[in-house]
This record gives structure tokens, C-alpha cells and sequence, in this order.
């Protein structure tokens, strides 16, 4: 079962299993309990009670068709292909041949992708302005071609942090740095959402929903239970495969597209790396690995042993950035993973909230969800 | 599904190429289901069908209606965008504010340069200090520790101006959503889903997103530049403190040896010059690039919300304008 996604084959024998069984139960005990009613109601003449019975035998009736107009929507989602919705629309380009499942897990894919590279990048900035910034140098008197003669029978000189002053630009990074964390979790927390629907337990709604939809006092909450399973199954991964067509301008999706589920190497995938070498140069401190930061520190700082009386940003260039700083880039880069990572998907939700208390009044009862949709 | 819709006599949509075409073929795709639904109510006497149908029906019309304001409108709008008093050379109002945005993301960027170009030149002046040391005796001057009460404020400066840029660069990013899909993905598809009951938030949703991306958003984006170039051409003697001219300034060395009052008078003039530079910018960060994105997500997001109850279910996008 923990391998079971939705429009799998295990996924199917769980529904037919599972779920199946279980509403099939859940009809029957309310059919029967209906049935009682009924009974008793004919039995005693009470005519209160026999109208009950048969009121609640069309709901039951409407459930099961509900569930039926599920289950077939779900198999129409598991069959249509995106790629051939996208060439419908001539501003849609190179689609991929996903079902509208995939392409709704497929885009949260990118969009956490996405808004992690933008943490890379932004991270990338900080860590070089960050120790840039807390460099020290001490730069002896009498300077003579290089050689500061002060230094030679004492410590004559002036100590400075020639390249201390980042704390505006890092100030402004570290917004930023907050903000693709932000942007990083918030599309791994509608992924997980997406997977808890497509795992399958929004289906155990559906018996509860049954039984509860029929039950006195209790019909609100059975049609918010259906409401919740329909919206979650349809409105959903719907508005998240739409925001996937979208990905060419959302997530710069690259010809190969991006994905995260692609064993390495992946012949048709982007790699991240690839994508990020115009903001960065991880191999910054190339012996990083096997000597330990002190020896690298030491390294680059011997190859700009003159950087006391270098430019700034000319030293940044050859420290960090060799094709120049590009602060405004990562900024940009960040705001853009927020858009794709944190504002569309939210809107997905918001519209799915929204159609569960449309569903619900469908179903004849009015729920207030107005405080969920706070919580968002 | 391709099949279907050839069945459908939709031919005509693979090749659609502008959005009121897509909308129309949407919206006969729609009016064909409706009729496919009546005909069945019809032949086998379910009433409830063809009343449902019929209903549905008229929410086609009322979104038929909507098209036909939004094409109004639209064209309105555009010419609106493309005078030569809001921006010369526009040819539509995505355009428009597409070129606004990325001027004013130009100047915030321009005036982090300067901020940061402050910063290092403070930060660097601020650090000196003077030693002398011969066989264990010696002193320390700071003579420069007045510049180091710069590094809050252009900290803070710093702060918000990325922040500044990061909201233009956010509304760069939605505005060529709009303009990639708004009218060619959004509304065809809203359009489409508005048609079946079940799926009437979603498209209903979709619509809203689609015209508001489309309509709102640039206009919230050009209504604030008209007002702000309204304001800088008004001949009111207080624009001119908020020039936008500002360039970089030189910042005064300090000598770390000094313990006078020179340098304290050079870090008092470092902070005139800058604070000047960055006031003649305080319109471009507070009005053009905070407020501009704030008013046009406003204006987006009261539009969703409208557009959504209109097309039958609400959706309450309060949770996107805390995102402000």
C-alpha cells in the first residue's frame, strides 16, 4: 500500500480491495438501518418515521451515484493526457505526455525544485558576502612595493575589514533567504497534500460519508466528508495541472523538464546544477572537501594576499563571482519561486475550500469554512 | 479526449490562435454538452435534466455577457495603455505595465547599487583602527567608530529596498503569466469547467483569475504611475525633494590615527550626503515599486473575489492579500 498512487494497478487493487468493500458495506448497513425505520415506522403507523425512510433512501441513492460519478472522474483524470489539452492552446508549449495526476504531482515537483535552487542561490550570495564581509587585514606602515617595512621590528600599521560592508546587501538577502525557505516548505506541504489524496485516504471518506449523510443530526458533516473527497480528488489536482501547463514562464521549465523522481543521470531531466552555474561557482573553495575550510580559507586568501588594498568588488569577482555578482538576479530569482511555490498553489487550495462548500450546499447543506480558509 | 472534442466538431480550436476564439469554441463546446443533456432529459422524460440543462444554459449566457464586457473593456483599457501620457510605445496594457515594472525595477536596482556602494565605503572606514607596537609596548587608535552608527540604518535601508525589488520582480512574474496565459489558457478553461456543476467553483475560479491577471493587475500597475507622474509633474514644490535624480556620493575618508573632531565632521557629512542621495529615491521605493505591486495585488485580489461570487461560488482570497 505505502507504494499505491493513484492510476497504479496496487493502487487499484487497494481501491477494489479497500474502499470498494467498505462503501459497499457502509451503503448496505445504512440501507438496512433505513429498512428498519421503515419497518418500525409501518409497524407502529407513524407516519413521521416512514417519510424519514424513504427521504433518506434517495440521499443514500444520491451518495452511491456521487461516488460513481467519482470514481468515473477519477479514471477520466488517470486517462486524459495533458500534453493533449496543452496543444489545444497555442500558448501552452512543450507538454508532456502526463495524465492530469501526474501533471498536478509533476508541477509540485518543479515548483519545490524550483524554489530550492532559488534557495541555493540566494544562500550562495549570503555565504560569500558573509565571509567576505568578516575578512580581516592588517596593513603595515611605510609601505614599500608591497612589503609594509613598519612591520619589521614591531606592529606598526592599520587594521581594517576591507571588505566588511554587506550589511545592507545582506540584509535584503536575508529577506529573501526567508522567503525561498518559505517558498521551499509551502510546495513540499501542498505536495504532501496531494499525496495524502492520491495515497488514498480521502477515499475512506466516502463510506463515513454514506452512512453519516443519512444518519439524523449527523447529514451536515456526511456531505462535508463527500464535499472533501470530490473537491480534493477533482478541484484540486485540476487547478494544479492547469498551473503545470503554465510551468514554461512559472518554473523556467527547460526543454527536459525538471524532475525530482528521475533516477541519476536522467537523459530527459534538468539538472539543477546546470541551471544555476550563471548565479554561482560552487567549487569556490575547490579542495573544500579534503583539507577542511581553514586550509581552503587559507588558499583563496593566499591567492588575493594583496586584497588589503584591492577593490572590493573586483575581489568578490575573483573570489565568488567570476562572471560578476548578480545580488539583483538571486533576488529576482527568490521572488519568483515564491509566485510559483507559494502564491499559485495557495490560490489552488483557496479554490478547493471554496468548492467543498459549494459541493456541500449541492448537497443541501450550507457549511461555513470561512475560518479554514484563514488558516491557509 | 482529442477525439471527443474532433467528434465535437471542435477542429477549429486546435488551431485557435487568439482568446476570444478559444472562448467562443469553449463556449459552443459547452452549449453542445448543455444540448446533448437536454436532448437525453428530453427522450427519456427526466425532467430534472432538462431543467438542469436549462439552468446551466443560462449561466452560459451570463458568462456569454461576460466575454462580451471583458472584450470591451479590454480594448478600452489597451488604448487607454498605449496613450503616449501613461507609456509611449505600449501596445497593450501588458505591455505598458511590463515596462513599467522593469523601469522601476531598473531604478531599485540602480539604488541598491548605491546603497551597497555606501555600505562598503562606511563599513570599510568604520573598521580602521591605527596600531603601533614595538617590543610589547604600544597603543590602538579607533579614531573612525562614529562612521559604524551608519551600519543600522543602511542595513535597514538595504532590507527594504530588496524587498522593494523582490515585490516588483513578484509582479513582473505574474504580469507575464497574465500575459502568456491569462486570456489563452485561464478563461477558455474557466469557461469550459463553469459548464458542469461539479466543477463550477474551479471554473469559476479559473475565469476570475484569468480576467483579474488580465485586466486588474496591469491597471493597478498604471494607475499608480500616472499618479506618481501626476505628482512629479504638478509643479508642487515638495516633488522636487523626491527628484529621483539622486546619484552616488563620495564618502569621506577617515584617518584612524586622528582623535580629533575631523572625523567625526566626516562621518556626520558621509551621513548628509547619503541620507540626501536616498531621500531624492524615496519615491521610486515607497510609491512606484512598494506601493504600486501593493494596490494592483489589492485590486487583483478584490477582483478574484467579486468575479467568483458572481460566477456562483465564492472564493475567499483574503488569504492572498496577507501575502501584501
Amino acid at each position: 500500500m505505502a507504494d499505491a498512487v493513484i492510476c497504479t494497478e496496487a493502487f487499484g487493487s487497494f481501491f477494489n480491495d479497500t474502499i470498494l468493500p467498505l462503501t459497499g458495506l457502509g451503503a448496505i448497513v445504512t440501507g438496512v438501518l433505513i429498512g428498519l425505520a421503515f419497518m418500525v415506522g409501518r409497524a407502529i403507523a407513524n407516519a413521521k418515521l416512514t417519510t424519514w425512510a424513504k427521504t433518506e433512501l434517495l440521499q443514500v441513492i444520491i451518495s452511491i451515484a456521487t461516488i460513481f460519478f467519482l470514481l468515473t472522474m477519477v479514471n477520466a483524470f488517470c486517462i486524459i493526457n495533458m500534453g493533449e489539452v496543452a496543444s489545444f492552446f497555442e500558448a501552452v508549449e512543450d507538454p508532456h505526455d502526463l495524465s492530469l495526476y501526474d501533471a498536478a504531482q509533476t508541477y509540485l515537483h518543479e515548483a519545490a525544485l524550483y524554489s530550492h535552487n532559488a534557495m541555493t542561490v540566494v544562500r550562495y550570495h549570503l555565504e560569500a558576502y558573509t565571509i567576505l564581509a568578516y575578512l580581516n587585514a592588517f596593513l603595515c606602515d611605510f609601505n614599500v612595493g608591497g612589503v609594509g617595512l613598519g612591520c619589521w621590528f614591531g606592529y606598526s600599521g592599520e587594521n581594517v575589514q576591507p571588505v566588511g560592508g554587506y550589511g545592507a546587501i545582506n540584509a535584503a538577502l536575508n529577506i529573501f533567504f526567508n522567503s525561498s525557505i518559505i517558498a521551499h516548505l509551502s510546495a513540499l506541504n501542498f505536495l504532501f497534500i496531494l499525496l495524502f489524496v492520491y495515497k488514498g485516504f480521502v477515499f475512506l471518506f466516502l463510506p463515513m460519508g454514506i452512512f453519516l449523510r443519512s444518519m439524523p443530526y449527523l447529514r451536515r458533516f456526511g456531505a462535508l466528508l463527500i464535499a472533501v473527497a470530490l473537491s480534493f480528488l477533482i478541484v484540486y489536482p485540476l487547478m494544479l495541472s492547469i498551473f503545470y501547463l503554465m510551468g514554461d514562464v512559472l518554473v523556467d521549465r527547460p526543454g527536459g523538464g525538471q524532475c525530482l523522481a528521475c533516477a541519476s543521470p536522467c537523459a530527459d531531466c534538468y539538472v539543477p546544477e546546470d541551471g544555476l552555474k550563471e548565479y554561482l561557482d560552487e567549487t569556490v573553495f575547490p579542495d573544500l572537501e579534503n583539507t577542511g575550510v581553514i586550509q581552503s580559507m587559507g588558499s583563496v586568501l593566499l591567492e588575493s594576499i594583496s586584497f588589503g588594498t584591492q577593490d572590493t568588488d573586483a575581489l568578490i569577482r575573483e573570489m565568488y563571482f567570476p562572471d560578476g555578482a548578480d545580488t539583483g538576479g538571486a533576488i529576482m530569482f527568490a521572488a519568483y519561486a515564491f509566485i510559483a511555490a507559494v502564491f499559485l498553489p495557495t490560490t489552488a487550495l483557496l479554490a478547493t475550500i471554496a468548492s467543498i462548500s459549494y459541493i456541500a450546499r449541492l448537497y443541501g447543506e450550507e457549511i461555513n469554512l470561512s475560518r479554514i480558509t484563514q488558516l491557509v | 479526449m482529442k477525439k471527443l472534442l474532433i467528434f465535437l466538431l471542435l477542429i477549429p480550436l486546435a488551431f485557435a490562435a487568439s482568446w476570444q476564439t478559444i472562448a467562443f469554441v469553449s463556449m459552443v463546446l459547452s452549449a453542445a454538452l448543455l444540448g446533448i443533456m437536454f436532448m437525453l432529459g428530453f427522450g427519456f422524460g427526466v425532467k430534472e435534466l432538462e431543467i438542469m440543462a436549462k439552468e446551466e444554459f443560462f449561466q452560459l449566457l451570463a458568462v456569454a455577457i461576460l466575454i462580451v464586457v471583458l472584450t470591451g473593456t479590454d480594448s478600452i483599457l489597451n488604448s487607454i495603455s498605449s496613450l503616449d501620457a501613461v507609456k509611449a510605445g505600449s501596445s497593450s496594457m501588458q505591455d505598458a505595465a511590463l515596462t513599467i515594472v522593469d523601469d522601476n525595477r531598473e531604478r531599485v536596482d540602480t539604488l541598491l547599487g548605491y546603497i551597497a556602494g555606501y555600505d562598503k565605503a562606511i563599513s570599510r572606514e568604520a573598521s580602521r583602527t591605527s596600531q603601533c607596537n614595538i617590543v610589547g609596548m604600544g597603543y590602538t587608535v579607533s579614531g573612525c567608530g562614529g562612521y559604524s552608527v551608519l551600519a543600522a540604518p543602511l542595513s535597514m535601508a538595504g532590507g527594504i529596498t530588496g524587498f522593494a525589488m523582490g515585490e516588483l520582480s513578484a509582479m513582473e512574474r505574474l504580469i507575464e503569466l497574465s500575459d502568456a496565459y491569462a486570456l489563452n489558457l485561464l478563461l477558455p478553461l474557466g469557461i469550459l469547467l463553469r459548464t458542469f456543476k461539479i466543477t463550477r467553483g474551479g471554473g469559476g475560479f479559473l475565469i476570475a483569475l484569468g480576467i483579474s491577471l488580465h485586466i486588474m493587475l496591469p491597471a493597478g500597475i498604471i494607475f499608480n504611475e500616472m499618479l506618481v507622474e501626476t505628482f512629479h509633474t504638478s509643479g508642487d514644490p515638495r516633488a522636487a525633494d523626491y527628484s529621483e535624480t539622486g546619484g552616488d556620493v563620495e564618502i569621506p575618508e577617515c584617518d584612524p590615527g586622528d582623535t580629533g573632531e575631523d572625523n567625526e565632521n566626516s562621518a556626520v557629512t558621509a551621513y548628509t550626503r547619503m541620507r540626501e542621495s536616498i531621500r531624492d529615491h524615496l519615491s521610486v521605493i515607497l510609491f512606484r515599486a512598494t506601493l504600486g505591486p501593493v494596490l494592483a495585488l489589492l485590486l487583483m485580489t478584490a477582483s478574484i473575489r467579486t468575479l467568483t461570487s458572481l460566477a456562483g461560488a465564492e472564493v475567499d482570497v483574503s488569504a492572498i492579500s496577507r501575502f501584501v
